[in-house]
C-alpha cells in the first residue's frame, strides 16, 4: 500500500472535528493492484487469425443474408398474391427476427456472464496472492453484484455484510467471503455431480446399444455442466454451454498429469471389482466416474472464487458412492439429483 | 548446570508428568500472554474470553466461524494458589460509566477458558473429547524483566544496571541515587540501615524511570516496581553496587550481603515465577507496544526490542512433538502482535507490522531457528476507534475517529477526553530500519483513546467487543489445537 504523500512534510499529526457517524467514509482510493497487468491465463487463449472463426462467422453471414433475401422475396410474392396473406408473412417474419435477435441478445449476456465469473475468479487469486486491497473490494462487490438478486444466497450475503466495517486484510476478505458464500453452493455441486454420475452409471450399463449410450452421456454431461454453471451464478444459454464444455476439455487436458490418481481410482473400481461382477456395469462405472471428473473440472472453471479455504468435493468420495449404488440398482430411484447429505465419508461434499 | 537448575528442570518435569496425567481426560493448552508493562495484556484476556465466550465477531477464526465451538465458560482455575482472573471486573470497567481501561495488574491471577467443540476430523469426532481448557495467566508486565537475571550474576547485574543509569535519559533521575552510592565502600561491612538506604533510593529511580517511560531494560527487578505480596519483605534490600571486575566479595563486606540478597531473590521469586507459568507454554502471544515507544523516539524503540529480546530468550522454542515433549515442553507457535492497532489507519498497518518485526529481529530469528511457527500482526484486542477520510488542502487524510483519553495532546491541541474526534496521527516511515533510526519523531503522534461505546453488533450477534485482527490472532494461537 504505497502512499504517494509520504514525503510532503506537510502531513503532520493533527486533529479534526469528528465527522457524524453516517458520512462516514472508509476507505481511501487505493492505486495498489492496478500496476500488474494480465495474469497468464493457463487455458490456451487466442491464436494469431482464427480462420475457424473467420470461416464460421463469414458462413454464418452468407446464410443470414440467403434467409432475409428468400424471405423479402416471399412476402413480396405473398403481397403481390393477396394482401392480408402479406401482412400475416411480414409480421411472422418479424417476430422471428425480434425472437432470434433476444436470442442472440440472451446468449451474449450468457457468455459475457460466464467471462465475467472467471474476470472475479483471477481477481481474488491476485489478491489472495498479493493481498491488495483493491481487489478485495472488486471481488467482494462483484460476488454482492452476482447474487444480490438470488433469495438462496440472500442469508449468505447478509452474513457477509455483517464484516463489512472490520479491518480485514484484503486475502482474508477474500477467503472469508469463499467462506460465506460458497459452502452451500459447493455442497449442492457435489450432490449434483454425484447424482449424474450415478444416473450415467447406471443407465450405461442398461442401455442395449452402444450408441444410444454415448448419445445420452453426451446429453447428461451438458446437462449437469448448465446446472453447475447456473448454481454459481452463470445460467449459460445453448452457446455458453458448449463454450463451457469446450473450456472443461481443454482444462481437463491441462490438469490431466493432476488427476493421474484418478486413472488409478478408474482403473481399480472399474476394471477391479464392479468389472468383475459384469462387463456393462464395470463399463458404467467408468463412465460414472468419467462423468465426475468433468463434473469437478467444470466446478474449477464455474466456481467465481478459487477453492482456498473450502475443500474440493473429492473423487474418491463421489466414486465411493457409485460403486456402492450400481451394485444396488433399486435405490437409484429415490436420489434423482435431490439426494441428501450423506452419513459416510461424503461429509466434504 | 549448576545445581539450582537441575532441580528445577525436575520439578518442571515432574509437573508436566502431573499434566499428562491430568491431560488424558481433558486437554489444556497453556498460553502465554507475554508483554511488558501496559502492552495491554489484561485488555487482551479480556477481550479473547469475552469474544468467544459471548460468540463475538470472530469470522477469521475457523472453529468459530465453522459453527463447532458448541459451548464457551470459564472454569475454576486449576491452581488454587492463585487468584482467579478478575474478568468480570475488567468487563465492568470497559463497558461502565465513564468507560476506562482496566488498572494496570498488581499481582497473579489465572483463568482457565474450556471450549465444547465439535472435532473436524473422523477420527477426532469418535475418539478425542471434543474439549479444550486454556489456560492463561495475568501478571504485572514489570515482573517479565526479571526473567534474564536468571542467568546473570550479581556483578554482571550491578554493571548494566549502572552503566544504564548512567546514560543520558536516566542519569537525572539517577542523581540522587549516585550520590548514595559515592559514600558505600562495597568491600566493608555496613550497617543494615546503609543497605535499606540504598534500596530505597534504588526503588525511587526505578519508578522515576518507569514513569517518564525513559527504557524498559534499565527496570529490572520488577518487584521493586510492582511488589506485589512482597511490599516490605527483605528480599527487595538489594541494589546493584559498583563492584570492581574480577574480584570476590570478601566476607561479611556490603558487597557480599547485597550478592546474598540478590541471589536469595533470584531464587525465591523469579524462579519460581518462571517454573510455575512460563517453563511449561504451548503457545505465546507477544504484545508489543510499539506505538507508545515510537511517540517516545528512537532510544525507547531499540530499549523495548533489546528488553524483549531478553526476556523471550528465558523461553523455549522449537516444534511440538513427542520427543521433545520429553525433554520438556516447547513453544511452538509464537505471534509478535503490535497492538493497540486502532490508534492508526489501517492502511498504515502493514509498516507498524514492518517496523514491530524489525524492531524485534533478534527475538524473532531466535524463534523461528529453533523450529516455531512465527508471526507477526497489528492488533488491537478491543477496537475503540473507527475510520474515516478528511479531505483538507486537496489532501486525502486517513483518520481515526475516537475519544482520546483527557489530557492527550495532538498538534498543540488538548483534549478534554469527552469529545469525540477525528486523528491524523501523521504518515509512518515506509523503511523500518529509517523509523527504528528516528525518523517517525516528530511526523507521528498517536494518542490514547477511551474504550469504545459498547454496542450490540446486530441481531443475532453477541454483544462483544468490536477487535481488529483477534479472530486471526486466535486462529494462528488455537485452531490447529481444536480441530
Amino acid at each position: 500500500m504505497t502512499d504517494p504523500n509520504t514525503t510532503r512534510r506537510e502531513r503532520a499529526p493533527r486533529a479534526f472535528e469528528a465527522p457524524p457517524r453516517e458520512e462516514t467514509t472508509l476507505d481511501l482510493p487505493d492505486e495498489a493492484g492496478s500496476g500488474d497487468g494480465e495474469p497468464a491465463h493457463h487455458l490456451p487463449g487466442r491464436r494469431g487469425l482464427r480462420w475457424g472463426a473467420l470461416l464460421a462467422s463469414s458462413v454464418t453471414a452468407l446464410v443470414a443474408i440467403a434467409v432475409t433475401m428468400s424471405v423479402t422475396q416471399m412476402v413480396e410474392q405473398l403481397f403481390a398474391r393477396e394482401d392480408w396473406l402479406g401482412w400475416t408473412a411480414l409480421g411472422l417474419a418479424g417476430i422471428a427476427g425480434i425472437a432470434a435477435l433476444a436470442l442472440i441478445v440472451k446468449e451474449a449476456a450468457a457468455l459475457m456472464r460466464l467471462s465475467r465469473i472467471g474476470s472475479i475468479r483471477e481477481t481474488a487469486e491476485r489478491t489472495l496472492r498479493h493481498d491488495d486491497s483493491a481487489g478485495a473490494d472488486e471481488t467482494v462487490r462483484a460476488l454482492s453484484g452476482l447474487y444480490g438478486h438470488r433469495r438462496d444466497m440472500a442469508w449468505a450475503l447478509g452474513r457477509l455484510k455483517r464484516f463489512e466495517g472490520e479491518i480485514i486484510d484484503p486475502a482474508d476478505r477474500v477467503r472469508l467471503a469463499e467462506r460465506e458464500l460458497m459452502g452451500e453452493l459447493d455442497a449442492e455441486a457435489g450432490r449434483l455431480i454425484a447424482a449424474a454420475a450415478k444416473r450415467i452409471s447406471l443407465l450405461t450399463a442398461l442401455t442395449p446399444a452402444a450408441a444410444l449410450d454415448l448419445l445420452f452421456v453426451a446429453a447428461q454431461n451438458l446437462t449437469l455442466l448448465r446446472r453447475l454453471a447456473a448454481l454459481y451464478g452463470g445460467r449459460p444459454g445453448s452457446l455458453g454451454t458448449l463454450k463451457l464444455a469446450r473450456m472443461v476439455v481443454t482444462h481437463l487436458a491441462v490438469t490431466g498429469g493432476v488427476a493421474l490418481s484418478d486413472t488409478l481410482i478408474q482403473h481399480v473400481v472399474g476394471r477391479g471389482i464392479a468389472g468383475r461382477l459384469s462387463a456393462r456395469i464395470g463399463e458404467g462405472t467408468v463412465n460414472g466416474i468419467m462423468t465426475a471428473r468433468i463434473g469437478l473440472a467444470a466446478l474449477d472453471l464455474v466456481r467465481p472464487l478459487p477453492f482456498e479455504t473450502l475443500e474440493k468435493p473429492r473423487l474418491s468420495a463421489i466414486a465411493a458412492r457409485l460403486t456402492r449404488s450400481t451394485g444396488a440398482p433399486q435405490a437409484e430411484a429415490a436420489d434423482d439429483g435431490t439426494e441428501r447429505r450423506p452419513q459416510d465419508g461424503g461429509g466434504r461434499l | 548446570m549448576s545445581l539450582t537448575t537441575v532441580l528445577d528442570r525436575t520439578r518442571i518435569a515432574m509437573s508436566e508428568i502431573a499434566d499428562y496425567a491430568g491431560a488424558l481426560g481433558n486437554p489444556a493448552l497453556r498460553l502465554g500472554v507475554t508483554g511488558l508493562s501496559r502492552a495491554g495484556k489484561t485488555v487482551f484476556i479480556t477481550a479473547l474470553v469475552h469474544n468467544i465466550v459471548h460468540g463475538g465477531r470472530l469470522a477469521l477464526f475457523d472453529p468459530a466461524a465453522e459453527g463447532r465451538i458448541r459451548r464457551a465458560f470459564l472454569e475454576p482455575q486449576p491452581d488454587d494458589t492463585v487468584p482467579r482472573f478478575a474478568y468480570e471486573d475488567h468487563v465492568e470497567a470497559l463497558i461502565g460509566e465513564d468507560r476506562r481501561w482496566p488498572e494496570s495488574t498488581h499481582r497473579m491471577s489465572q483463568m482457565r477458558l474450556t471450549l465444547d467443540y465439535e472435532p473436524e476430523g473422523f477420527v477426532a469426532r469418535n475418539i478425542g473429547s471434543g474439549r479444550l481448557s486454556i489456560d492463561i495467566v495475568d501478571y504485572p508486565g514489570e515482573w517479565l524483566l526479571d526473567l534474564p537475571l536468571m542467568t546473570r550474576s550479581y556483578e554482571e547485574w550491578s554493571r548494566t544496571m549502572l552503566e544504564a543509569s548512567r546514560s543520558a535519559r536516566c542519569a537525572p533521575l539517577a542523581r540522587d541515587w549516585h550520590r548514595h552510592l559515592a559514600t558505600l565502600r562495597p568491600k566493608e561491612p555496613a550497617p543494615e540501615t546503609d543497605a535499606v538506604k540504598d534500596a530505597e533510593l534504588f526503588r525511587a529511580y526505578l519508578s522515576a524511570c518507569r514513569d517518564a517511560g525513559a527504557s524498559f531494560s534499565a527496570l529490572p527487578p520488577g518487584r521493586f516496581l510492582m511488589p506485589g505480596d512482597l511490599a516490605g519483605s527483605p528480599l527487595l534490600t538489594f541494589a546493584p553496587l559498583p563492584v570492581p571486575e574480577g574480584e570476590t566479595a570478601p566476607k561479611g563486606s556490603l558487597w557480599a550481603m547485597m550478592a546474598r540478597r540478590y541471589d536469595a531473590y533470584v531464587r525465591h521469586v523469579v524462579r519460581p515465577f518462571f517454573r510455575d507459568h512460563f517453563a511449561r507454554l504451548d503457545r505465546q502471544i507477544v504484545l508489543v507496544d510499539a506505538l507508545t515507544a515510537l511517540n517516545a523516539g528512537p532510544e525507547a524503540l531499540q530499549d523495548l526490542g533489546r528488553a524483549l529480546g531478553d526476556v523471550l530468550s528465558c523461553f523455549r522454542h522449537g516444534p511440538a512433538s513427542w520427543a521433545a515433549s520429553l525433554t520438556g515442553r516447547r513453544i511452538d507457535r509464537i505471534l509478535f502482535a503490535a497492538t493497540k492497532a486502532d490508534r492508526l489507519h489501517h492502511t498504515s498497518h502493514d509498516r507498524l507490522e514492518t517496523i514491530t518485526r524489525a524492531m524485534i529481529e533478534t527475538a524473532l530469528e531466535r524463534a523461528e531457528f529453533a523450529g516455531s511457527a512465527v508471526e507477526v500482526m497489528a492488533l488491537a484486542a478491543i477496537r475503540a476507534t473507527r475510520e474515516t477520510t478528511v479531505r483538507q488542502n486537496g489532501d486525502a487524510l486517513p483518520c481515526i475517529v475516537g475519544v482520546p483519553e483527557a489530557g492527550e495532546t495532538i498538534g498543540g491541541e488538548t483534549f478534554d477526553g469527552s469529545r469525540e474526534m477525528a486523528i491524523f496521527p501523521g504518515d509512518l516511515p515506509d523503511d523500518p530500519q529509517a523509523a527504528l533510526a528516528g525518523a517517525a519523531r516528530d511526523t507521528v503522534h498517536f494518542v490514547r483513546f477511551r474504550p469504545p461505546w459498547f454496542e450490540a453488533a446486530g441481531p443475532g450477534d453477541g454483544a462483544s467487543f468490536p477487535h481488529i485482527r483477534l479472530d486471526r490472532a486466535l486462529n494462528f494461537l488455537l485452531a490447529d489445537r481444536l480441530a
